[in-house]
């Protein structure tokens, strides 16, 4: 199925997720010391308060020997298994989205729920067994027609379209696919942590792509089955621009490239996309103390 | 009466405000609407004033405060401390203090009475707390957590601790703190109260994603169903002029 626009902004920082598992990197990389131990539990806080996931670091005390120089030798084995969205993911899918709109303020609570009704299609990333429950990965896609109703998609509309009147030309072609065009736009959703595992990408898309087709055949009604039948898909990336591309080429730096994209698999997306627009970011940039 | 809010689509609002019955305190950077909300609610009663603590937004987690006095991290800066002592009222004492645990909102739990604290706090961090809260102090844990301050949201007619303290625990802190306990969350699920909502005699703010069993809870702990704040402020203007006579 050809895939329609990709948008584009210029990225300040990709969200941390402060998961299990990123702690269990943090742990191995940090030197320990039982004295500086309190001192950073206190500092961590303030930013993990919002995640509501905080389970007490000092239960998990070192083994009494202090690592050296904070060099990270150690490896982290982890089992990742994919999961349909289930209502108690709500925490983590909705800590994935936080920066989804960028500081635009929605119905993100709506939004989430929306992706955790859908169980028929969509995938959620997590680790076997694991008590925490933390969400490493989310993908989803929502037909715009069936959800239009939803507050969370009408202003999610509005943005794009806000958006989008920058740009001569593009505005109309979104307008059309945002509405009349709408009963056939899959809205792909696809958020994780940063440093999760590129090898688990390709399944994850895979299955994305399987449950799309397994839902035009196993939906209890025509309708549900004809609304994943998708003929074009929208996605919201991120991607860093260089301010200075030109002048690099200039200077013969060929190396440094002109767009980075924050998650690999969009690079690809854009290639194959039919057209696409980029808008800038409006946020700033966080103070340093704040993780 | 209570009010759901979220700042920037963050639902932890007690990490960015903190509210008590003399003043309130609002992180400078969020949208005007998050700072009406509180002006509307409070202006002409307390003062709402919009500041940061060690250059960051997090004033509800570093600060500890009642309505005698306010205590602020060593990583406050100057310029901080200036704008806080010119702003809030003359009554209120704003207070430095050298503690290694700087995130004091995290660490004291605290009404105008009695205060609950981290059990690791420095003795002189504890006497300074007594002086300036004029408060009496308690080191004590809930539900195994020593972050007394983020598991705890008191007031002087109600407190809301972690949903996983034991009944024991909650005897046990009920007749320290002297107000009726209830375990419970706030914004969907949350274990940490004191960073999805803020309270104090006549009023509360919570997270947008607060469930409405989790709101009439709150509500009826913190006794807020019919408190008005003119109430409880002339209660307190008759006993300052009480001690000139």
């Amino acid at each position: 199925m050809p895939r329609r626009p990709t948008r584009h902004q210029r990225l300040k920082s990709w969200p941390i997720t402060f998961s299990p598992f990123g702690r269990a990197l943090a742990r191995m990389g940090s030197v320990y010391m039982p004295k500086c131990h309190s001192e950073s539990i206190e500092n961590h806080t303030p930013s993990s308060a919002s995640n509501g996931f905080i389970k007490h670091p000092l239960d998990e005390k070192p083994d009494g020997s202090e690592s050296s120089d904070g060099e990270f030798d150690g490896v982290v084995q982890a089992d990742f298994a994919f999961f349909d969205p289930k209502p108690n993911d709500f925490h983590g899918v909705k800590t994935l989205l936080q920066t989804y709109l960028d500081v635009e303020e929605w119905d993100l609570s709506g939004f989430v729920d929306l992706i955790l009704e859908q169980t028929t299609v969509g995938t959620v990333v997590k680790v076997e067994d694991d008590e925490d429950e933390g969400i490493f990965a989310l993908v989803t896609a929502l037909n715009l027609r069936r959800y239009r109703e939803q507050k969370c998609i009408i202003q999610l509309k509005d943005h794009f379209l806000a958006k989008a009147s920058q740009e001569k030309g593009v505005a109309d072609q979104l307008r059309l696919l945002l509405g009349e065009q709408a009963h056939d736009v899959g809205l792909l959703v696809s958020q994780r942590v940063v440093n999760l595992p590129p090898q688990l990408l390709p399944p994850l898309y895979d299955s994305l792509f399987n449950e799309v087709s397994w839902a035009t055949e196993d939906e209890p009604t025509e309708d549900l089955r004809n609304s994943f039948r998708f003929k074009h898909y929208v996605m919201l990336s991120k991607i860093y621009k260089h301010k200075h591309a030109e002048q690099n080429r200039k200077l013969g730096d060929d190396s440094v490239e002109a767009i980075v994209y924050a998650k690999p698999e969009d690079e690809i997306f854009h290639k194959l996309s039919s057209w696409s627009f980029y808008f800038p970011l409006r946020s700033e940039q966080p103070a340093p103390h704040e993780a | 009466m209570a009010n759901r809010l979220q700042f920037e689509n963050n639902c932890d609002i007690g990490v960015f405000s903190k509210l008590t019955n003399a003043y309130c305190m609002v992180a400078i950077g969020g949208s005007e609407g998050f700072y009406s909300e509180f002006e509307s609610e409070l202006s002409g009663v307390i003062p709402v004033v919009k500041t940061s603590i060690a250059g960051t937004r997090l004033v509800g987690r570093l600060c500890a405060g009642n309505k005698n006095g306010l205590l602020l991290p060593h990583t406050t800066t100057d310029q901080e401390l200036q704008h806080l002592r010119n702003c809030l009222p003359d009554q209120v004492v704003v207070q430095r203090i050298e503690e290694k645990l700087s995130a004091l909102g995290n660490c004291i739990a605290c009404n105008d009475h009695v205060a609950l604290t981290h059990t690791d706090l420095d003795r002189e961090t504890e006497e300074i707390i007594a002086d300036v809260l004029g408060v009496e102090v308690f080191r004590q844990t809930i539900a195994g957590n020593i972050l007394v301050g983020s598991f705890c949201a008191l007031s002087n007619r109600g407190g809301l601790v972690h949903p996983h303290t034991s009944i024991e625990d909650l005897d046990e802190l009920s007749t320290l703190l002297q107000v009726p306990l209830v375990a419970g969350t706030v914004n969907r699920g949350s274990e940490v109260i004191a960073a999805g909502m803020i309270v104090n005699d006549w009023t509360a703010f919570c997270g947008l994603d607060t469930t409405a069993t989790e709101f009439s809870v709150i509500e009826s702990v913190f006794k807020l169903r019919d408190s008005q704040p003119s109430v409880i402020v002339d209660e307190m203007r008759k006993s300052l002029i009480d001690s000139y006579v």
